[in-house]
């Protein structure tokens, strides 16, 4: 007798599945822990490592009996398909002992070099030892030395500490299709290594880090810098590509010590790109503004936030009385929410004020892993061309406030500026930067001239030193917000970090100023009121609300997925 | 140390045993033709030996020179008491193999030699029945692979995908299909596909020729071992000259005769040459390596029969099992199963026909030989190997490569048919070439040597198979030279029980094979092993006195 959708029975427990799943898939999406290395979602099934074997049992098609499966023999359940009415122990004794043997051989000749491995803390070898191993070694022979590799711009192999699951080599051979990475010798003298000359540089290479289950492919950027129990992971999105790439910030006291894939299988699968992987540097950069400046003499002398303020709201307001028209650069490297707020401002000193959307850099052509697949594969993964991650958010924004085709490209704004000369150009300016280098262009530079700017960005650069007001603003680390990435879909990401020195989100910035027009420009009327917080799911309701347009900011933003809570090691006992 | 298991690991066991004799009789140098010559037949003969053997029997080196010494030989078979049920050999019809000829004679059997000697009637015979009808044939004749494993050849084809016919009763197309021909012989001590590729491989190529029209295999690939650089030209010429004989190509099996089927039946036949590793004998590693890749086993299921060789159905044979196809086709299967033995096991799977088995180690006369199965393996060296070496006890015999476990002192009687594992508790007959060691042999090195050879072979893509024959060996090796203790010969035992296929902890069955190996060979053997080691002292606490219970 069989239920209407089948199920399985793992440890006891009735779990329903889907035909086609195996039965790891079954326990793992149950959070039935079973332990396993060289099993990957998003890799072909090897069933190489051998623990993941467990005990089943199957009933008899003709009598309906349970029966042992495959003759009572261990099976993997990485590659067993799971069928209706089985009866699966990972926790038989039988499965037990196999986890043990695997346990040890693994060890045997692994060397004990947890102290000094950058893996320690969050190491499958290790947990799983922990958990089914055995506590002390037999083995009195002498262990197999293997040599460090240098694979890859990015990537180190200590070939001793290697379990030999192969999702590395599987990795590039069915993600990317380079196929870089090879197994040598036989036997236990086998190393992971690549060919002669041929160094693992795809774009994906930091990818096969992560993807190693111990510590023998290390990070070249992440090597020896931070023991991984001190980090702390907050979920972000991509902040360099158009991809909109889940990541994880691996932070600790106010730095980024790396960045990791968020899993995401609508979006990024388990990967991202070395660019984003290694794209925070900008966040730590020399050249990063702490403090707010105002030009001095034709030079920016460092000045304090209330003066700067109070200078850019009467030069902005200055501009319209003349005539002129005030205009917004909202940045693609900005969240939503800060764009509303930016060009609430400048709407709130010229109701035509002129909205733009900042330069989209744009390197090369998409690209699409492995090459050849299509886009619609659901194994492919696609490398956006288009650097800037919220080009359409920020359009899609600004379009709500000033209407469909009122927004400028960067181009058209350049032109704006330009003839900015007669009574109804453009006299005032506030650009956003936020870019993860320089970006001024000699054009840009061009335009400003003669007109009051204010400037709010992350780093230094020409068209900082000739603002009028210059701002610190902090960068996507440092505050909450929105991106719209390249296929449409609106992800919120996370504030990791307190923002650097003086620096504030432009949205913080936004509300400051908004603050400070509706004293009437002047700190001394403020009185007792004080500016709003900068709170991005306020921002994104009060959005929702007040633009049926940007409704979307409160139905279809996805956030990211609750982390599943760590099972803690230790039992609480009243003492 | 007594290194006589040293030779097991060592191809040179199975060249000299085969070629033993003609080689021997060569003449030396270019001088006066000189051979040297048995003088008597009970001389022990010392094909290969360990140094201290040699030594023992240095007088028995010593050979009488004597001018062309030929004539001096011994007559055939005078005192053989045991033949073939069929009254002749079958696979070494046009192979001088003793006891029935002297290998003396052996020479290539060319295409024109093959036919005049009744080559290729099977296939004729094959080609005008139904592919269909020479399936029955072989599968009523139960002949079982020659790899080892023992599985039912007609069995086997009968899984392929089933092909299904229109009202005019022509067959589906069946798309690619491939035959893959496991000539891929590792397995220390065996050397009888060896013997038929080296000498007869029109046999093997009738027989690929009858199993791809059997199953409708349009391709068949022979995956050769890459040590086999001879056999692999004797091969490759052969296939030339079945080309050129219209036996392959296009125009259809012997020269695009018309088929039961319907119309000429064409195949196309391919070498590919190894490149050295054992474990691409494995049917599934056999089929990456033919595909270009790794000799890493697959998972299985899907089975080669209904994904294989670049995803397609696919058989895999051994060379011996398609060298029994032209007789089996020709003399019908009834006459095949008046060879060899019934089961002794109610419902068991009869071991029917003959085999090749090729006896090296301590015994007088090494070689191949083709005998029925079910010959004690005491007939196969008393009478066919005239003997243990040096007149010596025998004291055990690896049952047929190394993977099958060793058959101890007091299983000198057991019947070399497919029912032996289960008799004598070891693995199987695998590929029934014993290797025979007789009272001075080390079997700690024995068991040492073994696990070398798997540890070496291991492809090491399951960790317990990886990780666990190294370890084997490394205990193996201080327990020979004395440095163990007893919980280690425990140790080794338990290692080598938790790995292998048959408890599903790998892939493939190499690691069943080290752990029958060493597991069989400790405990047959127990009380060698334990005279190598030290005691494991358990430190025991003893109260005394007024703190003493009870």
């Amino acid at each position: 007798m069989s239920s209407p959708t089948p199920t399985i029975t793992i440890n006891g427990v009735r779990r329903p599945f889907s035909p086609g799943q195996t039965i790891l898939q079954v326990a793992n999406a149950a959070g039935v822990e079973v332990p396993q290395y060289c099993y990957h979602d998003g890799l072909s099934v090897v069933a190489s490592c051998r623990i993941c074997l467990c005990e089943v049992w199957s009933p008899n098609p003709r009598t309906g009996a349970l029966e042992p499966f495959m003759g009572g023999k261990l099976v993997p359940s990485c590659q067993q398909t799971a069928s209706d009415g089985m009866v699966v122990h990972t926790d038989s004794p039988k499965a037990v002992a196999n986890q043990k043997a695997v346990m040890e051989y693994l060890l045997i000749n692994h060397p004990l070099d947890c102290p000094v491995c950058d893996q320690s803390g969050e190491c499958f070898l290790q947990d799983y030892s922990y958990q089914y191993g055995r506590g002390v070694s037999r083995f009195q022979e002498e262990k197999v030395k293997q040599p460090k590799k240098d694979l890859g711009n990015h990537v180190l192999l200590y070939s001793d500490r290697c379990i030999m699951c192969t999702r590395c080599v599987r990795f590039t051979r069915e993600v990317t299709g380079t196929g870089e990475l090879m197994v040598m010798g036989r036997g236990n003298k086998e190393e992971i290594d690549v060919f002669p000359g041929i160094p693992i540089n795809n774009e994906l290479s930091g990818n096969v880090i992560d993807l190693c289950p111990v510590g023998a492919l290390l990070d070249k950027d992440f090597l020896f810098q931070q023991r991984v129990w001190y980090l702390k992971e907050t979920p972000s999105i991509d902040p360099i590509t158009a991809s909109g790439d889940n990541i994880w910030i691996h932070h600790n006291e106010g730095k980024i010590h790396r960045v990791k894939p968020r899993e995401n299988p609508r979006v990024n699968k388990w990967w991202i790109t070395d660019e984003v992987r290694y794209g925070w540097k900008f966040v730590h950069s020399a050249d990063r503004l702490g403090a707010p400046a105002r030009k001095q003499y034709g030079y920016p002398a460092q000045s304090d936030f209330p003066r700067a303020y109070e200078i850019a709201v009467a030069g902005l307001r200055r501009a319209v009385e003349d005539g002129g028209r005030v205009a917004l650069l909202a940045s693609p490297m900005i969240a939503c929410e800060e764009a509303y707020l930016l060009a609430q401002v400048v709407r709130e000193i010229d109701r035509e004020a002129v909205l733009a959307v900042g330069p989209v850099p744009v390197k090369g052509s998409d690209r699409v892993y492995p090459p050849g697949a299509s886009e619609d594969d659901p194994r492919a993964f696609k490398v956006h061309a288009e650097k800037a991650p919220n080009a359409r958010g920020v359009r899609r924004v600004l379009e709500a406030l000033a209407g469909p085709g009122q927004v400028l490209d960067f181009e058209a704004f350049l032109r704006a500026m330009g003839k900015g000369t007669g009574s109804s150009g453009v006299r005032a300016a506030l650009v956003t930067g936020n870019y993860p280098s320089a970006w001024t262009t000699p054009e840009l530079l061009g335009c400003l001239g003669g007109k009051f700017i204010v400037a709010i960005d992350t780093l230094a650069g020409p068209h900082v030193d000739a603002a009028d007001i210059s701002l610190p603003a902090a960068t996507f680390a440092e505050k909450s917000g929105t991106f719209e990435n390249a296929r449409g879909m609106i992800q919120s990401f996370e504030r990791a970090l307190t923002a650097f020195e003086g620096a504030r989100p432009e949205g913080q910035i936004a509300f400051d100023l908004l603050h400070l027009i509706a004293c009437g420009g002047e700190y001394e009327r403020a009185g007792a009121t004080r500016p709003e917080v900068y709170d991005a799911a306020d921002i994104r309701s009060r959005m929702a609300a007040e633009h049926e347009t940007l409704g979307v900011f409160a139905s279809a933003v996805g956030h990211p997925a609750p982390r599943p809570q760590a099972r803690p090691d230790m039992r609480l006992v009243e003492i | 140390m007594n290194k006589s298991a040293s030779q097991l690991g060592s191809r040179k066991a199975g060249k000299e045993s085969s070629r033993g004799t003609p080689a021997r009789d060569a003449p030396i140098g270019n001088g006066p033709r000189l051979a040297r010559v048995r003088i008597s037949v009970s001389r022990p003969r010392l094909s290969h030996g360990t140094l201290e053997t040699r030594k023992k029997h240095r007088g028995a080196r010593r050979v009488r020179l004597i001018p062309d010494a030929r004539k001096a030989r011994p007559t055939l078979g005078t005192a053989m008491s045991y033949t073939l049920k069929a009254g002749q050999p079958i696979l070494t019809k046009r192979i001088p193999c003793w006891p029935f000829a002297d290998p003396k004679g052996r020479h290539v059997v060319s295409y024109d030699e093959y036919v005049r000697s009744g080559g290729y009637e099977g296939l004729r015979k094959a080609l005008s029945m139904k592919p269909d009808s020479v399936t029955e044939e072989v599968k009523k004749s139960v002949l079982r692979g020659r790899g080892g494993a023992g599985f039912p050849t007609g069995l086997k084809w009968t899984f392929l995908p089933k092909l299904t016919t229109d009202e005019s009763g022509v067959e589906a197309d069946p798309g690619a299909r491939y035959l893959a021909i496991n000539a891929d012989e590792s397995e220390p001590g065996t050397f009888k596909d060896r013997l038929l590729m080296d000498f007869d491989p029109h046999l093997v190529l009738e027989g690929i020729a009858i199993c791809c029209y059997a199953c409708r295999i349009r391709t068949a690939f022979i995956f050769i071992r890459g040590e086999y650089h001879h056999q692999a030209h004797v091969l490759e010429t052969a296939i030339k000259e079945a080309y050129e004989n219209g036996i392959f190509g296009g125009k259809g099996l012997l020269g695009g005769t018309a088929t039961g089927r319907g119309g000429p039946f064409a195949v196309e036949c391919h070498v590919h040459r190894g490149a050295g590793a054992y474990i691409c004998g494995e049917e599934t590693a056999l089929l990456e390596a033919l595909e270009g890749k790794r000799g890493w086993p697959r998972i299985k299921p899907p089975f080669p029969a209904i994904k294989g060789l670049f995803g397609r159905p696919t058989i895999i044979n051994n060379v011996e099992t398609v060298a029994h196809l032209p007789s089996i086709v020709e003399h019908g299967s009834e006459w095949f199963t008046r060879q060899g033995v019934a089961s002794t096991f109610p419902n068991g799977m009869a071991s029917y026909g003959t085999k090749l088995m090729g006896v090296s180690g301590h015994v007088n006369r090494p070689g191949c030989y083709e005998c029925d199965l079910g010959i004690p393996l005491r007939t196969l060296v008393e009478e066919h190997c005239q003997g243990m070496r040096g007149g010596k006890k025998f004291k055990g015999a690896i049952a047929g490569g190394i993977s099958m476990g060793i058959l101890g002192p007091d299983q000198y009687e057991a019947e070399m048919d497919f029912d032996i594992g289960r008799k004598h508790n070891v693995l199987g007959l695998g590929t029934a070439c014993p290797t025979v060691f007789d009272q001075d042999t080390d079997m700690v090195a024995v068991a040492r040597n073994i696990a070398r050879f798997f540890k070496h072979e291991s492809c090491g893509q399951c960790t317990p198979c990886r990780e666990g024959s190294g370890w084997l060996y490394q205990l193996l090796g201080r327990i020979e030279e004395g440095h163990g203790r007893t919980k280690d010969l425990d140790l080794t035992l338990e290692i080598a029980t938790s790995m292998g296929s048959m408890p599903g902890t790998t892939i493939c069955g190499l690691a069943d094979g080290n752990n029958w190996a060493v597991r069989t060979i400790i405990n047959k053997y127990r009380a060698e092993f334990e005279a190598r080691v030290r005691p494991t002292f358990v430190p025991i606490r003893m109260t005394v006195g007024a703190m003493a219970k009870g």
